[in-house]
């Protein structure tokens, strides 16, 4: 299962570009990306860059394989706050400020489970049931352990996923901004 | 009506994560090292038991008399390369002791790999030294680009399963650390496929080991690990075969890594750490206890011991008697020294001085870093420490030397 993650990752990214531009090329450099190349490399490029950004959580993963899909529909950004805020709390404290680790409650404290069960079921009752779906299948991918890991928090957040949410704060405040301002421009008086 | 089936899924994934948690194993006490040998204590006059008592004037203590029998010095095998560092050991079944530790061209560089040998007690021998671990043997058993490899660690398994846990850097220093971990079933002459140890959230960055793991009376390890980016804090990571299924932090900040653990009982165990305090603090060791076999550790007073950024190595005798091998200067690591603890004693006090540089000129000082300390039977001792970082250097100390240094002691105490 080691690697599946970053294969997927990797495999997503080429499969819409493959989409986007031509039909050959695509599959060609993905299938590049997964072959030992010789020269001086002694692993297949793929290699180096899980060697660099380590594995990526279910939620990422499910959230990159969902935009492919043709019916496709923007995250929330009641999904992307709350996960944003999670992740400023969460990584200090993981990375040693203070004796609260609650990277440690990732591996069984039923506490973190419930908690998550109930952020799901908020996303359904707001309408967005893939969250539901997305957070179900990481519960069960940590109970089965398909990741490398036995920590409940790394199926369910990766840097790069806080990063992605974070990002996703000040980009939807530009967007309202520039939706009042064309509306102001069109309906003004005059 | 897609929604009530998503929740439906939600449902069962909350009974698979709920029967998840209830079938892991529940956190175990220590497990003795060795028989508690109550009958025979060292020493028959108890003292108060002060906790903590401070080793006063430790860095200028003088050493007891040139303890009889004496010492047996060697050096680990040479490989060739002109850096060596982090060596570590372990008693093999057949009563010998394995060594393993990093050379290189320099620490840090590509080309270090982690090398082994043997050592045989009655020819007072080492064998040859053979390579356990390269930087491409690494990566291309875990799938994964490495930039270096770093300190190795031994451990015994419950089933007698040898593992050997390692540091790995993908990118940057050895703050981008990572552990993993290999099982021989043959005491070292062959290994498995290397795997890696998550133990950190941010791509799993910055977990270093350097200190021996305990066992768990169910038979898991418990590995004192360190954080050393953006916080250089201990870590107790309880492993379960080549997985962490639970860690607890044993100090927060900035100033204390590579942790060493006493036992003190099924339920209680001390842990000395190596500080990185910033100039303006205590250049001490810091101190943390647990009273929960390691779930829960809180930091407690300094003990007054000089650490100068420099790791600390620590062993229990079957006797109770504790000992540490350290720098115990503030500044350089151009002196080490043994010091003892009897069983029912607080106070730590030096028994030998291994190295010492100090009459020499700074720039003339040599390194004497990196202990790390075993015993073969309960009563002696193995040291294997870095000398000046161009050779490893080993002792050992017989279980009539401790004897001798111990009665020594009462003598110097009685006079």
């Amino acid at each position: 299962m080691r690697g599946s993650a970053h294969c997927a990752f990797a495999k997503a990214e080429f499969k819409r570009d493959s989409i986007c531009s031509t039909h050959c090329l695509g599959p060609t450099i993905e299938n590049l990306f997964f072959w030992p190349l010789g020269m001086s490399l002694e692993l297949p490029l793929s290699a180096y860059v899980r060697g660099v950004t380590g594995d990526l959580s279910i939620v990422t993963l499910l959230l990159l394989w969902s935009s492919m899909l043709p019916s496709a529909k923007k995250t929330p950004l009641g999904f992307k706050v709350p996960l944003a805020l999670i992740a400023i709390a969460f990584y200090p404290l993981a990375l040693g400020f203070g004796m609260m680790d609650p990277y440690a409650w990732g591996y069984g404290s039923i506490s973190l489970l419930i908690a998550v069960v109930l952020f799901a079921i908020v996303c359904g009752l707001a309408g967005w049931t893939k969250g539901v779906w997305i957070l179900s299948f990481a519960i069960i991918a940590w109970a089965a352990h398909w990741h490398e890991s036995a920590n409940l928090w790394d199926y369910l957040l990766d840097p790069f996923l806080a990063i992605w949410a974070l990002f996703a704060i000040p980009n939807a405040i530009y967007r309202k901004r520039r939706e009042k301002m064309q509306s102001g421009y069109l309906f003004r008086a005059g | 009506m897609s929604r009530v089936i998503a929740f439906c899924f939600l449902l069962l994934a909350s009974v698979l994560g709920y029967l998840h948690i209830d079938s892991r194993p529940a956190w175990a006490p220590f497990a003795s090292v060795y028989p508690v040998d109550i009958a025979n204590p060292v020493e028959d006059s108890p003292e108060s038991p002060e906790s903590n008592k401070p080793a006063k004037n430790l860095k200028n203590a003088a050493p007891v008399k040139q303890a009889q029998p004496s010492l047996r010095m060697d050096w680990l095998p040479d490989t060739g390369a002109p850096s060596v560092h982090a060596a570590s050991l372990i008693t093999l079944k057949d009563g010998g002791v394995r060594a393993f530790w990093f050379a290189g061209s320099r620490e840090g560089a590509p080309d270090v790999a982690i090398y082994t040998a043997v050592f045989d007690p009655q020819a007072s021998r080492w064998s040859a030294p053979t390579v356990v671990m390269d930087r491409v043997s690494a990566e291309k058993g875990l799938s994964r680009y490495i930039a270096k490899l770093g300190n190795p660690v031994p451990a015994r398994m419950a089933d007698g399963r040898m593992q050997l846990f390692f540091v790995t850097v993908s990118i940057g220093g050895w703050a981008g650390s990572s552990i993993s971990s290999v099982i021989s079933d043959d005491e070292g002459l062959t290994w498995g496929q290397p795997q890696r140890l998550i133990s950190s959230p941010l791509i799993n960055l910055s977990t270093l080991v350097k200190s021996p793991a305990m066992l768990f009376a169910d038979g898991r390890l418990g590995l004192p690990a360190y954080h050393e980016w953006i916080g250089r804090f201990g870590e107790f990571l309880r492993i379960d075969a080549s997985r962490v299924i639970d860690k607890r932090r044993m100090s927060s900040g900035r100033g204390a890594i590579q942790p060493v653990v006493f036992a003190d009982g099924p339920q209680e165990a001390s842990a000395f750490f190596r500080q990185t305090r910033s100039s303006s603090q205590l250049k001490q060791i810091p101190v943390s206890e647990t009273k929960d076999a390691g779930q829960s550790w809180v930091a407690t007073k300094d003990l007054e011991i000089p650490n100068p950024n420099s790791a600390i190595a620590a062993l229990t005798l079957a006797n109770g008697t504790r000992l540490m091998v350290l720098n115990n200067i503030e500044a350089g690591r151009y002196r080490l020294v043994m010091v003892m603890r009897e069983s029912n004693s607080a106070q730590w006090q030096v028994i030998q001085v291994i190295e010492d540089d100090e009459s020499l000129a700074n720039d003339q000082r040599r390194e004497f870093s990196y202990p790390y300390l075993i015993s073969a039977n309960g009563e002696d001792a193995h040291l294997a420490y870095t000398w000046d970082r161009k050779k490893i250097k080993h002792v050992y100390f017989p279980a009539a030397w401790f004897k001798h240094a111990v009665s020594s002691l009462k003598e110097k105490e009685a006079q």
